[in-house]
């Protein structure tokens, strides 16, 4: 009897070490328990961290009925745990009749009758216990218990490393899905120029795929620009020497395997192996997209200061040629039909004419301002303009032609600002046409009316034709105008989700600017009045 | 002999203030309303000094120097950028050789302190 127990006790402990699933191991560990210690039912509970609650960790699935759950945690107060824990010695109850643990009520309604809870001690530390329960009142006895604690400290041990196994895992499961899909590159590399760890998002990013960093040796280097090379060589051997222990927003070029250039901001800390820096680690984003914009800003700014600086100049050198007149006595400045008037007034304009665009973008781009739809028609509005139109044009001896259908359905927009739109394309016309006509046409199609405003003026390139719409844009940088007229117009169609676009056969051929207005849908909920704000699409 | 000048400049209204700040002083005055016409007066006479604005229609300031480098007789003449924008906003002329930058507005005194100090320094 003695030689099979052992054999038993040796059974177990390895069952024990047997397999980090503590489900396999408490279903086997129980069966083979089943041959020397009596029981109809086996638990191990876990004590929580800070000692007042526990949680039955495993429970054989085979019960008819308990109250008890896996995972649920109970408190501590009033337990058998409670003393298990306290004493760090087993404890018995010979008949739960009696009521001793809050818990043995519980156990007598479900039909054990004695039971014994045994401490499992990890370092020191009681971290839960093993607990039998028998049908039998009176069951358990000293010799149950000296035969456990043969096999308790295994299983202690056992259990946490599952414990700390399962939240590694866990861990690492959730680390793995942050570097699988982490928009950022994330990486280790190495003094040797290699890298141990480089995440998935590098593909995306420079065109490379993940094999190609684990098997290109000094790839890291290569890829980057030459221009921003050295630096980027040296700072990184900042870290690897120690000599500072981060870097941030480390910015360079990397290129990309179709070879255009990726902007990086890199954040590095250095890798370590028992204390000793052996490379780096950290991560790269991608900042193509944010520097192409401070660029788009920069020029955006020159182009600004270029229109405001240019008038006022003029107005400041008119002002001092004013002056050198009157002290000088040059007469022909100052009589009647000087052109000092001429350009302060001319210059004036251009500086209010700006400022009124710039306001009037950077209104439109915030959207602060909302959309007041009403349903208006657009036949009446261009008939309108062109009668407004019909001097300045004459005046360039440019024929105003209009061709509306009777029938334009009813748009639901915002009249001031279709007005603006309208009124500035043909302005436009006039301004770049020096013969031939001009004609205004409207066509219905099925969910749209699209406005034709077309000259016979000095055209646009393809190139052009891409550029109009931007802000600033002139084709002759030193002509009037801030460039932005064409790009409110763009604003007030997208608000009003319809499209903007210019066609022209090329140079001298004359354009088409064309737009197209949804037409209003019959709305199922009345009130035509409303003022919605409508964000600009693209 | 009287110094040549040689002022390729777009807007009619800044042509209007360098003919008046320039009238009475001792240089023959050439107005070029774009790119090419001042290239082309500048391969019909050799003209000793070429002011130049940066942003015209056609043609940028840069590119025109380029040309105007290429032509053997223009290799060493001075040349005076101007724009309204600062020397700053144009990092590539700080590589352009024997120029100097005129930001707007100037005055006379400031205009012909230029043209002084620009014959100064290349005779
Ligand atoms: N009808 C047209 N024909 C030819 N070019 C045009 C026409 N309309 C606009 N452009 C070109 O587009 C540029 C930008 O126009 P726009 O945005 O309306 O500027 P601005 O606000 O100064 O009037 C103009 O400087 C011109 O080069």
């Amino acid at each position: 009897m003695l030689i099979n127990k052992k054999e038993i006790i040796l059974k177990i402990n390895s069952i024990i070490f047997s397999s980090l699933d503590i489900r396999d191991v408490y279903e086997t560990m129980s069966r083979e328990l089943l041959k020397v210690i009596d029981f109809d039912r086996l638990t191990v509970t876990l004590i929580t961290e800070n000692n007042n609650l526990y949680e039955t960790f495993v429970l054989s699935k085979d019960y008819e009925h308990t109250a008890l759950q896996e995972g649920v945690l109970y408190p501590m107060e009033g337990s058998l745990m409670k003393r298990v824990v306290q004493f760090r010695e087993p404890v018995i109850v010979e008949d739960t009749s009696l009521g001793r643990f809050q818990t043995d009520k519980v156990l007598y309604a479900e039909g054990i009758r004695s039971r014994f809870g045994y401490p499992l001690s990890y370092k020191g530390r009681v971290t839960g216990s093993v607990n039998f329960g028998s049908k039998r009142k009176d069951y358990y006895t000293k010799k149950h218990i000296s035969f456990f604690s043969m096999i308790a400290p295994q299983l202690a041990m056992a259990i946490e490393n599952t414990r700390l196994f399962n939240k590694t895992r866990e861990a690492e499961k959730k680390y793995r899905s942050i570097i699988e899909n982490s928009p950022d590159i994330i990486f280790e590399y190495t003094k040797d120029g290699t890298f141990p760890l480089i995440s998935p998002s590098v593909e995306r990013i420079t065109g490379y795929s993940v094999e190609y960093f684990y098997n290109h040796k000094n790839c890291g280097t290569s890829l980057c620009h030459p221009d921003d090379r050295e630096r980027v060589q040296n700072e990184v051997l900042c870290v690897l020497d120690g000599h500072v222990d981060s870097l941030m927003d480390l910015e360079c070029r990397v290129i990309h395997k179709q070879g255009h250039i990726k902007w990086l901001s890199i954040e590095v800390l250095p890798l370590k192996e028992e204390g000793k820096i052996i490379g780096i680690e950290g991560f790269c984003r991608d900042i193509t997209e944010r520097k192409r914009l401070d660029e788009l800003k920069n020029n955006l700014i020159r182009d600004v200061t270029h229109e405001l600086k240019t008038p006022t100049a003029k107005i400041e050198m008119a002002i001092d040629m004013f002056e050198r007149a009157l002290s000088s006595g040059n007469k022909s400045l100052l009589e009647k039909g000087s052109q000092i008037p001429e350009i302060l007034r001319n210059n004036l304009y251009r500086l209010k004419n700006a400022t009124k665009n710039i306001l009037d973008i950077s209104r439109l781009e915030s959207g602060i301002e909302p959309l007041k739809l009403t349903d208006i028609s657009i036949h009446d509005i261009i008939k309108h303009i062109a009668g407004e139109k019909k001097e300045s044009a004459g005046k360039k001896k440019i024929a105003l032609i209009e061709q509306l259908p009777p029938d334009v359905p009813p748009i639901k927009a915002d009249s001031d600002k279709i007005k603006h739109l309208v009124n500035h394309l043909i302005d436009n016309a006039i301004k770049f046409t020096d013969e031939g006509k001009i004609t205004l046409a409207v066509k219905i199609l099925p969910q749209a009316v699209e406005i034709t405003v077309e000259d016979t003026g000095r055209g646009l390139d393809k190139d052009a034709q891409e550029c109009v719409f931007e802000k600033f844009y002139k084709e002759n940088p030193s002509a009037e105008g801030s460039g932005i007229g064409l790009a409110i117009c763009k604003h007030i169609v997208q608000m009003h989700k319809g499209k903007i676009w210019v066609e022209s056969e090329g140079r001298g051929k004359g354009s088409r600017f064309k737009f197209t207005l949804p037409i209003a849908e019959e709305r199922k909920e009345q009130g035509t009045n409303q003022v919605i704000r409508l964000k600009a699409e693209g | 002999m009287m110094k040549e000048l040689l002022i390729i400049e777009d807007d009619l209204e800044m042509q209007g203030f360098y003919k008046d700040m320039l009238r009475g002083e001792p240089f023959t005055v050439t107005v070029a309303s774009n790119a090419e016409e001042g290239i082309k007066k500048a391969k019909e006479k050799q003209f000793n000094l070429v002011i130049l604005d940066i942003l015209m229609e056609g043609m940028t300031g840069d590119r025109i120097f380029a040309l105007l480098r290429k032509d053997a007789r223009y290799k060493a003449v001075p040349i005076i950028m101007a724009s309204a924008l600062d020397e700053k906003s144009y990092r590539c002329f700080q590589a352009l050789g024997n120029v100097s930058f005129l930001e707007k507005p100037f005055n006379k005194e400031r205009l012909l302190g230029e043209i002084a100090k620009r014959f100064e320094t290349t005779k």
